[in-house]
């Protein structure tokens, strides 16, 4: 029987419940097994740790990452990932099937669960390739594939343009209940584009994607979801009309679920400034009045998960004409962070901020965690909820710096992050 | 029964007929079963009629047990070799009949890859027409075959629970299955993903399972159907070992059906996608090989039933 250790005097945020508490949580067997203003100093444990009034949360949930593994180990891999999720507070995240090769077999999701078993210091999900190779032509195993643990199944950052196709995949991941990711994007309207489409990119004299390619297959894929039946979720909308569509459909009893990148919520279109190539990610940073959207999305609880969006880039893919560049952003250490600064800004109760990146991507993905309750696996972040910082690229544990975040001022640090009760990260 | 007038005068679906039309021809069949075990297989009920087998697709059994039928029953039957006949040549369908017509048989037998095509076949011509197959409609020889199967095994089909298994969407197997077997009062299910089961399957008067051994509960037979190869390609399926996983019928998945349920095939099988082989040769569980045997059977009530409807040739329009 491992040691039982009890963290008090903390503030106790529970997305799940609403709570927002002085109090704190004992742990045994890496398992929660109470919570509230009952544990305290005087609890019996083997271990205590004082959090010194600081917020106390469930470790957060990204569903979506990329790293470089395998293929393109330069840019991240599962190690140098999970080094940057435990210091951003992220306990347990989902890796996107576009690598090389593409995840899309049941051998392959079993290479990245035991990779990440052996190196990974948070939890790692696999999400599977809906179609072999991406390719957007035949489907996987999808049936075979959940079985062996992916966590949805996505065509990642390609979409599946044939119609016939992504209908017959979305019929079949519907027999087997599977959760199937789409980021909607129309590629005729946002080929060799380089951020958001408008007067600002004309001035900039750059190419940009009209909000059109994502709603023309975002109402695509919500009719496809309707007539199959599946589980859908949309991956990472960023206009304000993709979110109003998305609640007509749910309204209609459409089985609907959506994603926003933190990016998303923190940065509009006249970020890209001077032709920053770290704010060259796609969904592009939007105009205002979408960015505010999007945060009374947040406020209303209608967001069901807030992404990283991770995206690692090495400099020699960042260090171009903004055209040539790489899209992506590293987004896992200042998910929180990003997400506490807009809480503060715009006066949104913690505990419904960080629903979208705790309880609500664990009930989208059947997860115990994501949750401040007995029984929950004990994987926790400590945090500063107001404590102001730069961020300095540099500071980045990931093995890639390319954050549109380098040199903007955040609100709330993370101090320290727990999985299943075992300390993953503590700041020095 | 013996008495009852069959009101058809062709065999184009199990739609439109009723409980006493099949069962008519499920008597006759019975009766026929025993002919077929004896050494002296001859009847001449047929004699000097004429069966055309016309079949626009290619079949082994279905033309041979039609073959073989109307031959037990001393018809002339003529098989039209369609492969290197002028509709090779790009005569019109409807030409073809025309000009069979004119050659007066009696009972045609006609399988063809468009569905409705038995039928509009059937409009132009003279004798009676039975459908051998047409497209992803009817089979309906082949639904009455292994009704009389089941029969004769268990007795009685009203309040059996059945389960049909595999690619629903293209079978025209079931499609008269789960007519014939509704109107006998059997319980129906379907059991396929969602990417074989047809649009409003729901309301064919059957109940609509993803999860096989789920649908398998209670099942006293189990009818699986031929997975096309062209299936498994990705557009419908993943893969073969993937649909073998969650629909091929297995001793495991047999489990959850009832202990001594029985298992069926229209075959030919696809050992090891949709069916196992220690399964599909089970001695007492498997009627893979009796429904062959039916077939013949019943095959030969349908002929005589619908030969003996033919009206007089004064009667017929010129």
């Amino acid at each position: 029987m491992s040691a039982r250790r009890a963290i008090y005097n903390a503030r106790i945020i529970d997305p799940a419940t609403g709570t927002d508490d002085k109090g704190g949580v004992l742990i045994e067997n890496g398992v929660i097994i109470d919570v509230g203003p009952g544990v305290t100093k005087a609890t019996a444990a083997d271990v205590k740790i004082d959090a010194k009034g600081k917020a106390l949360a469930p470790g957060l949930i990204d569903l979506r990452v990329k790293t470089g593994e395998p293929g393109a180990e330069n840019k991240e891999t599962l190690q140098t990932a999970s080094d940057a999720a435990a210091a951003g507070g992220v306990t347990t995240f989902v890796v996107m099937p576009d690598t090389d090769p593409v995840i899309d077999s049941v051998a392959l999701v079993d290479f990245i669960k035991r990779r990440a078993d052996g190196v990974a210091k948070v939890k790692v999900h696999p999400a599977a390739g809906l179609t072999l190779g991406l390719d957007g032509a035949k489907m996987s195993e999808i049936g075979l594939i959940r079985e062996a643990g992916a966590a949805f199944f996505t065509n990642g950052d390609k979409p599946v343009e044939d119609a016939g196709v992504l209908r017959r995949a979305m019929s079949y991941a519907a027999s087997f209940n599977a959760l199937v990711a789409s980021r909607p994007d129309t590629p005729a309207l946002s080929k060799n584009t380089v951020m958001n489409a408008g007067a600002f990119a004309a001035r900039l004299g750059l190419r940009g994607t009209p909000p059109e390619a994502e709603w023309i297959a975002l109402e695509r894929d919500l009719m496809l979801a309707e007539t199959t039946g599946v589980r859908l979720l949309v991956d990472c909308i960023s206009t304000a009309r993709s979110l109003a569509a998305i609640e007509r459909a749910r309204r209609a009893g459409v089985k609907v679920s959506c994603s926003v990148a933190s990016y998303s919520l923190f940065f509009n279109e006249l970020d890209v400034g001077d032709y920053l190539t770290y704010c060259k990610v796609q969904p592009p940073f939007r105009i205002e009045s979408d960015r505010m959207a999007l945060i009374d999305g947040l406020k209303r609880g209608v967001i069901d998960a807030v992404v990283s969006a991770h995206d690692p880039q090495p400099t020699e893919d960042k260090r171009l004409p903004i055209a040539d560049a790489a899209f992506g952003a590293v987004g896992l250490e200042t998910l929180l962070p990003a997400l506490l600064s807009i809480a503060i800004r715009e006066e949104i109760p913690l505990a419904t901020a960080l629903k979208p990146v705790t309880s609500g991507p664990a009930d989208l993905l059947g997860l115990p965690q994501g949750r401040l309750a007995p029984g929950a696996p004990a994987d926790l972040v400590l945090f500063d909820p107001a404590a102001p910082w730069a961020c300095d690229r540099d500071d980045l544990s990931s093995r890639s710096k390319n954050s549109p975040f380098d040199g903007r001022k955040l609100e709330g640090r993370v101090l320290r992050t727990w999985v299943n009760g075992a300390t993953v990260f503590e700041r020095g | 029964m013996a008495d009852y007038a069959f009101p058809h005068r062709h065999l184009l679906g199990i739609e439109g007929l009723n409980r006493l039309d099949i069962e008519t021809l499920l008597e006759l069949g019975d009766r026929y079963v025993d002919l077929n075990r004896q050494r002296v297989k001859h009847a001449d009920t047929l004699a000097g009629r004429t069966l055309v087998n016309l079949f626009f697709e290619n079949s082994t059994r279905t033309q041979g047990s039609f073959e073989i039928a109307g031959r037990r029953l001393g018809a002339d039957v003529v098989t039209m070799p369609i492969a290197t006949s002028s509709v090779k040549k790009g005569e019109t369908l409807i030409d073809t009949a025309m000009t069979l017509n004119a050659m007066r048989p009696d009972l045609l037998v006609i399988r063809h890859g468009s569905s409705g095509a038995v039928k509009l076949l059937s409009r132009k011509v003279d004798c009676a027409v039975i459908n051998a197959g047409d497209g992803t409609h009817e089979h309906p020889t082949q639904a009455l075959l292994d009704a009389l199967t089941i029969r004769r095994r268990i007795g009685d089909i009203g309040g059996l629970r059945i389960a049909i298994c595999g690619d629903i969407l293209h079978s025209r197997v079931a499609r008269s299955n789960v007519a014939c077997l509704n109107i006998l009062g059997a319980q129906v299910r379907l059991i396929a993903p969602r990417t074989l089961t047809p649009p409003g399957a729901a309301d064919w008067g059957a109940e609509v399972f993803t999860d096989m051994r789920k649908g398998l509960q209670g099942c006293d037979v189990v009818m699986m159907l031929r997975l096309q190869q062209e299936r498994m390609d990705g557009a419908y399926l993943p893969s073969a070992r993937e649909f073998f996983h969650f629909y091929g019928l297995d001793a495991d998945k047999l489990r959850h059906a009832k202990p001594e349920a029985l298992v069926m095939h229209p075959g030919p099988m696809n050992r090891g996608v949709e069916i196992e082989s220690s399964i599909a040769d089970h001695k007492t569980r498997s009627l893979i090989t009796e429904q062959v045997e039916m077939g013949v059977a019943i095959r030969m009530a349908v002929l005589e039933t619908l030969a003996k409807n033919a009206p007089e040739p004064g009667a017929t329009k010129q």
